[in-house]
């Protein structure tokens, strides 16, 4: 929500800078972005009493005296006959009407500064002039109405609660279905407005409308909460109703739309109707200093903390009377929250707090699971818990994301399974994933929760010249889980890559094991010491291809061996992501050792050519292949 | 002269996958907070309205309850906990003061966009006993912070609202570049919340506080993309050994 600093300024009776007004905004928690002069403000959902100049301005007013520089017409106004019933009081407890008839609208050329000022500079866009003026108002007051071309109304206006499908045309032109429970203002039995949020095409007003029927009420908020994201109409009017308006202002406000029509077309007539169903009460809280003190641990005097309250509106007699527009404040801990602010939250200071019980967090058995995968080689992965795949006791999702997303997964199979493939088809060739998570299931309208270990492998077992030319299979994973959990019946199921689009051969193995499967002494068993978090700094993962290149380093001079392997092992050099030996060989016959060395070559800006790879292999290997007694049968 | 019979192989070192990043941090801050007295309670995922929202002080038609915001399950009999603080709420139903729980994990907002996932990870506390002031969770947040990010690093409160905290703020620290950023909300446990779970609030009061494990993750690390997290690629994964 947008306010313009000057505008700001004419409320205040200081004039601070727009850096010390920013300041004070920040420490009473009006979150805000400085665009030039014009303040982007973000209120939380609880302060609709300041999505306004007057409201701020109340605000401020414990930093910078409010003042109110508007003009309100104070002459009498004539009555109107309005046949208007109220079907649903309890929703709409206060409700005005003002006719406004002006002489012929044609002739108004230009907005007062004010007015033009609030559309040119906030961008808001203008629509006729008594919209504008409602809009101008709802702005500087905080209360929105609504206006109606007044020649369109023949008929009683009733104000209901419509609960069955009815269509409605909103004056943004949009047609709109309304289902369920809205609360809807009619004329012979047809929607003008959708009550708090939008009015309806075939009663707005236009810029030839001369003669405008002004709607001012109070709705509660749970009348409007919602309808503006249900039915896609978004408006000024739904964002402060749903945050509530003061039920106390309606007459201040219509008095001030008529002197802003007044400031820029003659009037020819005004008429009011006002309708109120319930006596509006004064809500209070008993004065109790200590309690406020209790909450934030400060000390203020009883005397000082009536003051700041005052400055906030609040009226001090036996107890402390809150003003009509403060629908967040209801108890003595809302009150501290008041002080809190006019203090400032950081200027109330830190009061050592040490808690009674000590605990110490033990290292528990999952995290003993998790770090003997991670021991393995195994990576953890997180997916999110949504599936397309329905099975008898999944849960159904009401709402989901998409149609891909409308079950809770029963199985961690299918998550891993994408795991998998996502890495494959990012050239990984020695794929070993785990998660643990909760899997859910209902079963006669009872919720399971169950807390499960899925594992999947595929591909080479490791990347060294022990473990390359083996593949992850069924007889590593069960020997792996073997040796831990015995105990444990569990299935290694190949999945087949028949149904997959993937053109890998290697063959995809996968288990799933439940947590509670596992005895205490399959965690004992996991002898494992408690990892410290290391914050590395994250360098971003490239999407670029990788290019593999192989390479059999033969080695006449044994006693270079030592020095080979060592400079292979730290192998580095442009483009180079990875390094490993991947082949050991005696050959006895020609008195000679063999080692295969496969490098990986990848570049953060984009596939690298043949060109750029040799150059840094060239690079990479010179050291080693100057070496006497050392050779590369084909490179060059 | 070395005969070939004599030369070792070379040796191979075990090469170790990697945790999660994310379930890193959330132990981090678990393990941290549990050396300040903290005990952890777990709890599920899947929640009733009454635990979820109701209990919290969230009423019938806050906007977070909505259809838009939370996701429902199975004919709006429950709903994917839209944060960890139901977990506290049946802890402190079933313990006396004073208390001191911490909840963690997943939690679940119809939410999906660049900045935002439907899932994602939270750390909680809640302590409740005499006497517990604001000024006392100024402190407790000093510590967490310090703790995460350094003594140097500089904080700042600000009001903000949540329905289950009275007074509520969020905490934004200073950034290298010179901006703030919100890392935490905490806030008095509002009386409300305290009578619920069958705790007398006028003679008790408790602090609470709940960061988004993402956040720190990504402030620490240097992750820019929070979506990177859940792709599950070994390229990035494997960097947080």
């Amino acid at each position: 929500m947008k306010f313009i600093y000057q505008d700001l300024l004419n409320f205040l009776s200081e004039k601070p800078s727009i850096k010390t007004l920013s300041e004070k905004l920040f420490q009473l928690g009006h979150e805000h972005k400085i665009d030039g002069e014009i303040f982007d403000m973000e209120f939380t959902p609880n302060r609709g009493d300041c999505l306004s100049l007057n409201g701020l301005a109340r605000d401020l007013n414990i930093f910078f005296e409010k003042v109110e520089p508007f003009k309100i017409f104070k002459g009498d106004i004539e009555p109107l006959n309005l046949n208007f019933k109220n079907l649903s009081t309890v929703t709409c407890p206060k409700i005005s009407f003002l006719e406004i008839e002006v002489e012929a609208i044609g002739i108004l050329n230009a907005y007062k500064p004010y007015l033009e000022n609030y559309f040119s500079i906030s961008g808001n866009n203008k629509t006729n002039f008594f919209t504008d003026v409602s809009n101008y108002i709802s702005y500087e007051l905080g209360q929105p109405t609504h206006c109606y071309d007044a020649n369109t109304i023949k008929n009683d206006i009733t104000f209901k609660n419509t609960t069955c499908n009815k269509p409605f045309k909103s004056l943004l032109g949009s047609d709109i279905n309304l289902v369920d429970d809205n609360y809807v203002f009619c004329v012979d039995d047809k929607i003008i407005s959708l009550a708090g949020v939008m009015g309806g095409i075939s009663t707005a007003c236009s810029k030839h409308t001369s003669k405008v029927l002004i709607e001012c009420a109070f709705f509660i908020p749970e009348a409007v909460i919602g309808k503006s994201v249900k039915y896609n109409l978004n408006s000024d009017a739904a964002y402060k109703f749903e945050r509530g308006v003061d039920i106390r202002a309606q007459e201040k406000v219509l008095r001030r739309f008529i002197e802003v029509v007044r400031d820029h077309v003659s009037i020819k007539n005004i008429r009011i109707q006002s309708f109120e169903y319930t006596e509006i009460k004064k809500d209070s809280i008993p004065i109790n200093v200590k309690k406020i003190n209790n909450i934030l641990g400060i000390d203020l005097k009883e005397k000082e903390y009536l003051s700041y309250l005052t400055k906030l509106g609040f009226n001090i007699q036996k107890e402390i009377i809150i003003p009509s527009y403060r629908h967040d404040i209801s108890s003595q801990n809302d009150l501290a929250e008041e002080i809190a602010r006019i203090i400032g939250y950081n200027n109330i200071e830190s009061k050592s707090l040490e808690l009674k019980k000590k605990v110490g967090r033990s290292f528990d058995n999952i995290n003993r699971l998790k770090l003997h995968f991670v021991k393995k080689g195994f990576s953890e992965v997180i997916n999110f818990p949504f599936t397309k795949n329905k099975e008898k006791n999944s849960i159904t999702i009401d709402n989901p994301l998409d149609s891909n997303k409308s079950y809770l997964r029963t199985t961690l199979k299918n998550s891993l399974l994408d795991n998998l493939l996502y890495n494959e088809r990012r050239q990984k060739d020695s794929i070993k994933l785990f998660e643990i998570a909760d899997v859910y299931t209902i079963n006669d309208n009872k919720i399971n929760q169950e807390k499960k270990l899925g594992i999947i492998i595929s591909g080479r077992r490791g990347h060294n010249y022990l473990d390359f030319s083996m593949k992850l299979d069924d007889l590593y994973m069960a020997k792996l889980l073997n040796k831990n959990f015995d105990n444990v019946a569990f299935v290694v199921e190949e999945i087949s890559r028949a149904d997959l689009k993937s053109k890998k051969k290697d063959k995809i193995f996968y288990t799933e094991i439940l947590i509670n499967n596992l005895s205490d002494q399959t965690f004992n068993d996991l002898k494992l010491d408690f990892k410290s978090i290391n914050f590395i700094r994250y360098k971003s993962v490239c999407e670029f291809p990788s290019s593999a290149r192989d390479f059999s380093f033969s080695i006449k001079d044994i006693n270079k061996f030592d020095t080979v392997i060592d400079k292979l092992s730290n192998l580095n050099g442009k483009y180079l992501k990875d390094a490993f030996i991947f082949d050991f060989y005696k050959n006895k016959k020609l008195d000679e050792i063999k080692v295969g060395v496969r490098l990986i070559f990848q570049s953060d800006h984009g596939t690298l050519s043949d060109t750029e790879i040799q150059k840094s292999v060239n690079e990479i290997l010179r050291l080693i292949i100057d070496m006497e007694g050392v050779s590369v049968p084909g490179l060059i | 002269m070395s005969s070939i019979d004599n030369i070792e192989p070379p040796s191979v070192k075990e090469v170790s996958g990697s945790l999660h990043p994310i379930n890193q941090v959330k132990d981090y801050l678990l393990d941290m907070l549990a050396d300040l007295g903290f005990e952890h309670v777990d709890g599920p995922e899947v929640e009733s309205e009454e635990f979820n929202f109701d209990m919290l002080n969230i009423k019938k038609l806050h906007p977070a309850r909505q259809m838009h915001d939370t996701f429902y399950t199975e004919n709006k009999s429950s709903v994917l906990r839209t944060h960890t603080s139901p977990v506290q709420i049946r802890s402190m139903l079933k313990s006396k003061p004073p208390l001191a729980f911490t909840s963690a994990g997943k939690v679940f907002r119809k939410d999906d966009d660049a900045t935002h996932l439907p899932m994602f990870h939270q750390v909680e506390g809640i302590y409740v006993d005499e006497n517990v002031t604001f000024a006392n969770l100024k402190d407790l947040i000093h510590q967490i912070l310090y703790h995460v990010f350094g003594r140097d690093v500089e904080i700042r409160f600000r009001p903000s609202y949540f329905p289950f905290t009275e007074p509520s703020a969020e905490v934004d620290i200073l950034s290298e570049n010179g901006k703030w950023l919100e890392i935490l909300g905490c806030g008095i446990v509002n009386p409300i919340v305290i009578n619920n779970c069958n705790i007398d609030s006028e003679k008790y009061s408790g602090l609470a506080f709940g960061l988004g494990v993402e956040r720190i993750a990504m402030l620490k690390y240097g992750v820019n993309d929070i979506r990177d997290f859940y792709k599950s690629n070994l390229d990035f994964l494997t960097q947080f050994k």
